[in-house]
């Protein structure tokens, strides 16, 4: 039993967090949300780095490491709200990976890991997937409904942009006639429950920022002659906040790790995953936004980006509530 | 990262398993707390006897010198069996660690073995009416007195007081010290006079805690732990031990609770109705995030070696969990749970114990605070 990253994977966090902190820092989250557009000369750069493909296997040119390590990645990525088209790109490629075809993988996971096309993954009801991220421009675009995916490009899905509470990144509409598309292969269920692992792993990262910022904050401000996380009902917001996201990262590596060593666990932990880092996402964001004060509802401080991107992003592969669902099955099935 | 048991930790749970499943704990006895009590000092001597009592001790003191993960999963067995926890568990957790790192060979060679077989019971005299969670305000008083010490005071909360031989006794000696200084660890021996205990009745009914009234008992320089004045550092060493390997027990016990308040709300049809799914969900995942943190934590002592104030995060999870547990229980299953005596109106009531034992919810989150997360102490 080893519950922690190793040190390889803790490299890999490292070189993210330093490197984004240096190519995406506020103000560029800032000029990515005011200006309308994704980062493409962050996602360039991530390109060039390989981070595209950081699951997607060696054989179809990726790095071929496993969901753990990409989840260490996503964290970071969560932690910089990098605006790079990433936990999408991820996210079709485990479709195409575990239900596509051998036509279908040779024909996209090697543009996918080399950052030369994009893609993404939608959860459809009645042919329409009503919130797909970074969908505008995507050259594929896999849609999963009732146990099944088809895979759409550009020109035979229907795109309409979405502007929702979150501008760091953009989202979509998708919809697709039926018969649209070709299908792929085989089930879908494991993708989606490792795209699910990997929001998850990002939502980790928007957790620890929130935290970390408001540690920061309530450090440094001063009010009634002392710093105001001296006084034990803002600390105690703060141990909360850290609860939250202790509690998140246990359930998405956990989720990770199912993804890599143990497919009879992934759904459950996938469900429960989703469950805790959304809730612990929105109920940090919010927190970091109290304990900023009047300035944590300005515009002009960056702590609204993190709780707007928790709303939105807990919402990505399906509702908390669905989540919820799963894992009260799988309890009563146990008992 | 692998959340598998390697080949060796998984021998050691077959070979425990095994054990268990030739040894039963026998049928718990309900209602009669000294005949309860009996059960789990009987099964301390049988696990004693099997060599599987203080897993986490190094053998030169009597233990199987397992490792972190091992005892972790000797707690997760014993309560998979429904077995109960050892009845000198303070002595096993507390006292014995306390006494390997502070004591000398005199101390160890008194005082160990009989923790192990559950022959001598141990319990911790720290909390005072006066002095809770400010526990360095201590007031009893050690008084030197010839070659010994003549102690005054009063302790509450003391559990296991009742049927304890020995005491880690927190007490002043110096009486013109304040707060950390000053302090003295003493092992008591409680069977003399000058020893009150006075059992205190709990919410649940039961009397599992007492005031401990020490009027001129008796201490030897022999029975001093670590040194005069250095009662506190003492004292913190048992306080890092108070949370370790119990969070294994309490999970297992938690998800077994899980389990049933499922089957019986099956029963009744009562998981159509989408809340209670629900709240079920929530309680199950609260409990799931529990084991997975305290593994987490466990892979980090091995590394680090030390208990880092990390440890706060699980009990705050654990006692949160069980309280919203326990809630949903007697929420979903109606009046019948809130029975006098019945196992959920138990369980409720005694949940509320959770988030004052061991440390005050209050107290662990200002743990979290400063020690944790490093934000600036008022001043
Ligand atoms: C079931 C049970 C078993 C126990 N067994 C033992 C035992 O064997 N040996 C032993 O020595 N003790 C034992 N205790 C005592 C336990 O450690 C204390 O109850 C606990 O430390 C709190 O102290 P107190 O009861 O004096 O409450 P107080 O310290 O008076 O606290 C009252 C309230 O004020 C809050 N509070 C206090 N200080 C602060 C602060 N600085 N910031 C914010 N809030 C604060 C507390 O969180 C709590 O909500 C046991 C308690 C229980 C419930």
């Amino acid at each position: 039993m080893n519950f922690d990253l190793s040190e390889d994977q803790r490299e890999i966090k490292r070189t993210a967090r330093d490197l984004l902190a240096d190519r995406c820092p506020p103000e560029r989250v800032r000029a990515v949300a005011e200006g309308g557009g994704p980062d493409g000369a962050l996602a360039a750069e991530l390109a060039e780095l390989g981070w595209p493909g950081i699951a997607i296997p060696a054989e179809h040119d990726g790095l071929g490491l496993g969901a753990v390590e990409a989840a260490a990645l996503l964290e970071e990525l969560g932690y910089a709200l990098a605006g790079a088209p990433l936990l999408a790109t991820a996210a079709a490629a485990f479709a195409i990976e575990g239900a596509g075809s051998d036509a279908q993988r040779a024909e996209w996971l090697p543009r996918l890991a080399a950052g030369s096309a994009t893609a993404t993954l939608g959860i459809a009801h009645g042919d329409v997937a009503a919130l797909v991220a970074d969908a505008e421009g995507a050259d594929a675009i896999v849609l999963v409904q009732d146990g099944r995916a088809r895979l759409l490009t550009a020109a035979e899905a229907e795109v309409s942009p979405l502007e929702t509470i979150d501008p760091t990144r953009r989202y979509a509409r998708v919809g697709a006639p039926p018969g649209a598309g070709e299908p792929l292969p085989g089930d879908p269920a494991a993708a989606v429950d490792r795209a699910a692992a990997l929001a998850a792993a990002e939502l980790v990262g928007v957790c620890q920022r929130a935290l970390d910022d408001t540690v920061a904050y309530v450090g440094e401000r001063r009010q009634f002659g002392r710093p105001i996380g001296s006084f034990q009902a803002v600390a105690h917001r703060c141990s909360d906040m850290l609860l939250a996201a202790e509690s998140a990262r246990s359930a998405a590596y956990f989720a990770a790790w199912s993804a890599d060593a143990d497919p009879d666990g992934l759904p459950f932990a996938a469900a429960l995953a989703h469950s805790v880092a959304a809730t612990s996402a929105r109920e940090a964001t919010a927190s970091a936004i109290q304990a900023h004060g009047g300035v944590g509802f300005t515009w002009e401080a960056d702590v609204h980006w993190l709780y707007k991107r928790a709303q939105v992003a807990s919402r990505l592969f399906g509702s908390v509530g669905a989540a919820r669902e799963r894992i009260a099955g799988a309890v009563a099935a146990r008992g | 990262m692998d959340l598998t048991f390697t080949p060796s930790e998984t021998a050691f749970r077959d070979e425990l398993r095994g054990w268990l499943a030739d040894n039963d704990p026998g049928p718990e006895p309900h209602g009669d707390e000294h005949a309860h009590f009996a059960w789990r000092l009987d099964w301390q001597r049988r696990l004693a006897a099997a060599g599987w009592s203080g897993v986490h001790w190094p053998v030169e003191h009597g233990g199987r010198g397992a490792t972190l993960t091992e005892s972790a999963i000797f707690f997760e067995e014993l309560a998979n069996r429904r077995a109960p926890l050892p009845g000198n568990v303070l002595g096993l957790l507390l006292a014995g660690p306390t006494i390997m790192t502070w004591g000398d060979e005199a101390q160890r060679e008194r005082h160990l073995g009989p923790i192990l077989t559950g022959e001598e019971v141990w319990c911790q005299g720290f909390s005072e009416p006066d002095a809770g969670s400010d526990l360095a305000a201590v007031k009893t008083r050690a008084a030197r007195d010839g070659d010994g010490w003549t102690i005054t005071g009063q302790k509450v909360w003391t559990s296991y007081a009742h049927h304890a031989r020995w005491c880690m006794l927190l007490a002043r000696t110096d009486p013109a010290s304040e707060r950390h200084r000053g302090l003295t660890y003493f092992l008591l021996d409680m069977e003399q006079d000058g020893v009150e205990v006075v059992p205190l009745r709990q919410i649940t009914g039961e009397s599992h805690f007492n005031e401990l009234f020490l009027d001129g008992a008796r201490a030897t320089d022999a029975q001093v732990l670590g040194g005069e004045g250095n009662g506190w550092r003492v004292a913190m060493t048992t306080l890092s031990n108070e949370r370790s390997g119990l969070a294994f027990f309490h999970q297992v016990r938690m998800r077994q609770l899980v389990d049933a308040l499922a089957a019986e709300l099956a029963e009744r049809g009562g998981l159509d109705d989408p809340r209670t799914a629900d709240a079920l969900a929530d309680v199950a995942a609260q409990v799931e995030v529990l084991r997975l943190t305290a593994y987490r934590g466990l892979t980090r002592l091995e590394r680090t070696g030390e208990p880092g104030p990390e440890s706060a995060l699980t009990k705050l999870m654990w006692s949160r969990a069980n309280q919203a547990l326990t809630q949903l229980a007697v929420d979903a299953l109606g009046p019948d749970a809130l029975t006098a005596g019945s196992r959920w109106s138990y369980e409720l009531l005694r949940a509320r114990g959770n988030t004052l034992e061991g440390g005050t919810t209050e107290i662990l989150k200002n743990i979290a605070a400063q020690r944790v997360l490093g934000l600036p102490r008022a001043s």
